[in-house]
């Protein structure tokens, strides 16, 4: 049982180390990467990651290895329950923790970030959007009127 | 903070193509950025069934495939491309991506339809494909066709029906009289065969329906295709009461598309 009690240390961007079950941390293909790739026992520098986001993420990755070694007696449907609270969070929390699944390649997390970013996006108008998201209507009229000629059956549906 | 200054192009497209195609074109209104990642080849792709290729590339329309993904997916939606030698069509439905097939009169089994005095096959300009059937006269109306369901798209409420015409003139053995339509999946019979008159007069209740190709369609039943593990789906049209003939349906073919549950 060597393998589950490694320990592998990561450094975060605000200096912050964090000492990780090495089956916790390579969920994360680049930190396996890494480990597999380094030298025994050296620090991995989490650069575009920070402390708090990776706390949250190694929650994130604990929470789903001790759930799938049967460490942890969760049920499916509590799991679906757990990752729906743990997006919970401010947009930009949520935006760093996309970028930070997809820049440490932790799959299943990347999914379900984007997924809760794509549902806030499903059924809205192209105004709610913009709102939603803080984007600013760059289209001239003429040109967001050739888009809404292109895309008409899908106005039509979201009752633009 | 505008969303497409922070995130990347991958993580905005994994955002897009896990919407749907109807949010996809909405987010393409939203702003030049937005729109080139809803736009894009990946966005669509996914969009499209897994195994889209292989279905155009034994179709007659193979050039297809030099589309860009969004101009091909609504390609499929407004224009069936033909598969089978011919015999059936393909497309896909807009809202969801999800395939539709129509089986064409030749892909049918129409009983005494070899037979000239009973059935011809001709062309007609509002067909897509190239012969339907027309009955010329017969006792025993009976026509059966046959689906693999693993073609379909799982996790799917599909219904099939029945696409025809009447003949404008000489019609006769319709009017005021039902035809049994009868669905059978994966072997199972079902008790239930739906008696539907193909020529209601103003009183009756209407299951005929005007298509926008011009046909006209009634259902057949519907079955819910969870994994596509079901074998196959027979779909039959049949009136065999000997006493009286019939004449001039004409048989485009039997369509099986998504269908929302409860409409």
């Amino acid at each position: 049982m060597g393998s589950t009690s490694t320990k592998i240390k990561l450094r975060t961007s605000d200096q912050k180390v964090f000492e990780v079950e090495k089956a916790v941390a390579v969920q994360s293909q680049t930190i396996k990467y890494f480990y597999e790739n380094g030298c025994p026992g050296s620090v991995i520098h989490v650069h575009s990651v920070s402390g708090d986001i990776l706390s949250k993420i190694l929650d994130y990755c604990k929470k789903h290895v001790n759930s799938a070694a049967g460490k942890e007696d969760i049920s499916p449907e509590e799991l679906y329950e757990w990752d729906t609270n743990f997006v919970k969070v401010d947009q930009n929390t949520l935006f760093d923790l996309i970028l930070a699944a997809n820049c440490l390649k932790i799959e299943s997390l990347l999914d379900l970030t984007c997924q809760t970013v794509a549902n806030m996006i499903k059924g809205k108008r192209p105004e709610e959007i913009r709102t939603t998201f803080n984007i600013k209507n760059d289209y001239t009229p003429e040109a967001e009127e050739a888009v809404r000629r292109e895309n008409k059956w899908a106005f039509d549906m979201l009752g633009v | 903070m505008d969303i497409t200054r922070i995130l990347p192009e991958e993580c905005l497209c994994l955002i897009i193509s896990l919407t749907s195609p109807v949010d996809a074109c909405g987010s393409a209104m939203v702003s030049h950025a937005l729109r080139s990642v809803a736009d894009c080849d990946a966005v669509w792709e996914k969009f499209l069934p897994s195994d889209y290729k292989s279905i155009i590339s034994g179709s007659s329309s193979s050039s297809l495939l030099s589309l860009g993904k969004k101009d091909l997916y609504f390609h499929l939606c407004f224009h069936p491309v033909l598969i089978q030698n011919g015999t059936m069509s393909f497309q896909l439905k807009k809202e969801s991506g999800k395939k539709c097939y129509m089986l064409g009169a030749r892909a049918l089994s129409i009983i005494w339809g070899d037979t000239p005095s009973y059935w011809t096959w001709k062309s007609l300009p509002e067909s897509r494909f190239s012969e339907v059937a027309e009955l010329k006269l017969v006792w025993w109306l009976e026509v059966k066709g046959m689906i693999d369901v693993r073609i379909l798209s799982s996790n799917t409420n599909y219904a099939a029906y029945l696409v025809f015409k009447l003949r404008n003139r000489r019609t006769i053995g319709f009017r005021h009289r039902a035809v049994g339509l009868h669905i059978n999946v994966g072997g199972i019979t079902s008790r239930e065969v739906r008696r539907v008159s193909l020529d209601p007069s103003q009183n009756e209740t209407q299951h005929v329906r005007e298509r926008e190709d011009g046909w006209m369609e009634v259902e057949m039943g519907e079955f819910f295709n969870e994994f596509g593990d079901d074998g196959t789906v027979q779909l039959s049209l049949r009136e065999v009461d000997t006493s009286y003939f019939k004449q001039g349906l004409i048989i485009e073919g039997i369509e099986l598309r998504p269908k929302n549950t409860g409409s």
